[in-house]
């Protein structure tokens, strides 16, 4: 089931956040291969490494101002949305949701969520605040209002394309992006749940790592 | 009469690493040009997205950023030079045609379009400068108008596919070595294709990504005008780019609001 593979992918980079326990998976000389050339956009290598090097200050739904690399320390599933969509946006947060609840309680506790607006206008601490009650998000999750400039470059690091639309809504890819403790992109997703089974490549990439 | 620009920044923050003690450059205004408000037709069109797209008053650059301008950048923002830019902001082809991190080294480019920027990079420049890139929607509109002497129509279309037809040459030509526009801008076409702002709200069809990926609002794409080859052309560029991407005939000018400067 794709929600297997992605709780495997998620608790072995929650695991080697910890570093309590050695992936064992064996060093197959095509793991590597599958995870550049089937499933993942953006290896860490090529995409330049950790997205925290963005430094800029965000503000979450509590009002609170913070850098990215606040999200250090620990797996994320990250997307850009924005709440005023009906279509897409919560489809891709209810995937979201179902890969954290899909990990046993001891992973998800580790795992974040992170939302981040493109809609910087509407999408005040305060509407946030309401979004994630509506859509249940706990304290795991953060979710964020940055500058156009800010939004704009997020989505250039995570390579989201999105557009303004004439009456304010938003045009944009659905992916979600799995990053590991570091922030780096190890795998994107489909947000609107295809191609799911491409969470695999995590495992590939956490078993060739080191 | 004087115009004053004042220093009010458009966003909150930069936090590019150049974003860190940012110094603003001095004179506002100087060597950029007004470019009226007007309308601009979309070649992307999408459903129930009006056909045509005000473009309000905006200043351009008149020239497209040079190698010396952008040596001064670096020299004022040593993380932006070429062995120090982060791989994610900038690729390992950033400002290659130059000698060293702080030397241009052939002369005859001092005055050319800087070329092997990233879109971060560029991005970062324009804040440095108090600027910033110009939207897909103004770029095309400053760029759609036709030389000085020249009527708008197929002629400038001609120009444009011609130059898309020729290769790159040896040496990049200094700005200012094609035509001049009927608002006062150099080169819009002819030397160095240009970053803008947005350029990655740009979908025709990608590899991983068609237009079945990109949903949302009223998302779907309706027609495109397919008579524009040279918009074409732009738009399927663009939409092959990344931000960290640089590229050989790739450079940028900037653009600001209108609303930034006081009339005193």
């Amino acid at each position: 089931m794709k929600t297997n593979r992605i709780l495997l992918g998620l608790a072995a980079l929650t695991l080697a956040a910890c570093h309590r326990t050695p992936i064992t998976k064996s060093r197959s000389c095509c793991a590597k291969e599958n995870a550049a050339t089937t499933a993942t956009k953006f290896m860490p290598e090529a995409a330049g490494g950790s997205v925290y090097q963005l430094t800029g200050s965000w503000t979450d739904q509590h009002d609170r101002l913070l850098t990215l690399s606040k999200l250090q320390g620990h797996p994320q599933v990250v997307a850009m949305i924005f709440t005023h969509c009906l279509s897409v946006c919560p489809r891709i947060v209810e995937e979201m949701k179902a890969i954290r609840d899909s990990l046993p309680a001891s992973v998800k506790e580790k795992v974040g969520g992170v939302l981040v607006s493109f809609d910087p206008e509407r999408d005040t601490p305060a509407q946030m605040r309401m979004f994630a009650m509506k859509r249940q998000l706990d304290d795991h999750w953060e979710l964020l209002q940055g500058s156009d400039n800010q939004v704009r470059e997020l989505s250039m690091v995570l390579n989201v394309r999105y557009q303004k639309l004439s009456g304010g809504n938003f045009t944009h890819s659905s992916d979600i992006f799995i990053l590991d403790q570091n922030g780096n992109i190890i795998q994107s997703l489909d947000g609107l749940g295809r191609n799911i089974h491409r969470a695999d490549s995590i495992l590939n990439r956490m078993a060739t790592k080191d | 009469m004087f115009i004053v620009c004042a220093l009010v920044p458009r966003n909150h923050q930069d936090h590019l690493p150049s974003g860190r003690g940012v110094i603003n450059s001095g004179s506002c205004l100087a060597g950029m040009i007004k470019v009226p408000g007007g309308s601009y037709h979309p070649f992307l069109h999408r459903k129930g997205q009006p056909a045509v797209v005000k473009v309000y008053p905006f200043y351009l650059d008149v020239n497209a950023v040079t190698n010396e301008d952008f040596l001064a950048f670096v020299r004022a923002n040593p993380v932006w030079a070429r062995s120090r830019a982060p791989r994610l902001f900038a690729d390992a082809g950033y400002l290659k045609q130059w000698a060293g991190d702080f030397e241009i080294g052939d002369d005859k480019i001092k005055n050319s379009p800087v070329i092997n920027v990233s879109w971060f990079a560029a991005n970062a420049y324009a804040r440095w400068k108090g600027k910033r890139l110009p939207a897909l929607s103004e770029w095309e509109y400053a760029a759609a108008a036709p030389p000085v002497g020249m009527n708008r129509g197929p002629q400038l279309t001609r120009i444009i596919l011609g130059w898309y037809d020729r290769p790159n040459p040896t040496v990049l030509p200094q700005v200012q070595s094609t035509y001049k526009n009927i608002y006062g801008l150099y080169d819009m076409h002819g030397l160095v294709w240009e970053w803008v702002e947005d350029f990655n709200g740009v979908i025709i069809q990608g590899e991983n990504r068609g237009i079945s990926n990109f949903s949302c609002a009223a998302g779907s794409l309706n027609s495109i005008n397919k008579k524009d080859y040279a918009s074409f052309m732009r738009f399927a560029f663009r939409e092959g780019l990344q931000a960290r991407y640089t590229v050989r005939s790739l450079g940028f000018r900037c653009a600001k609001d209108c609303e930034r400067e006081m009339l005193l």
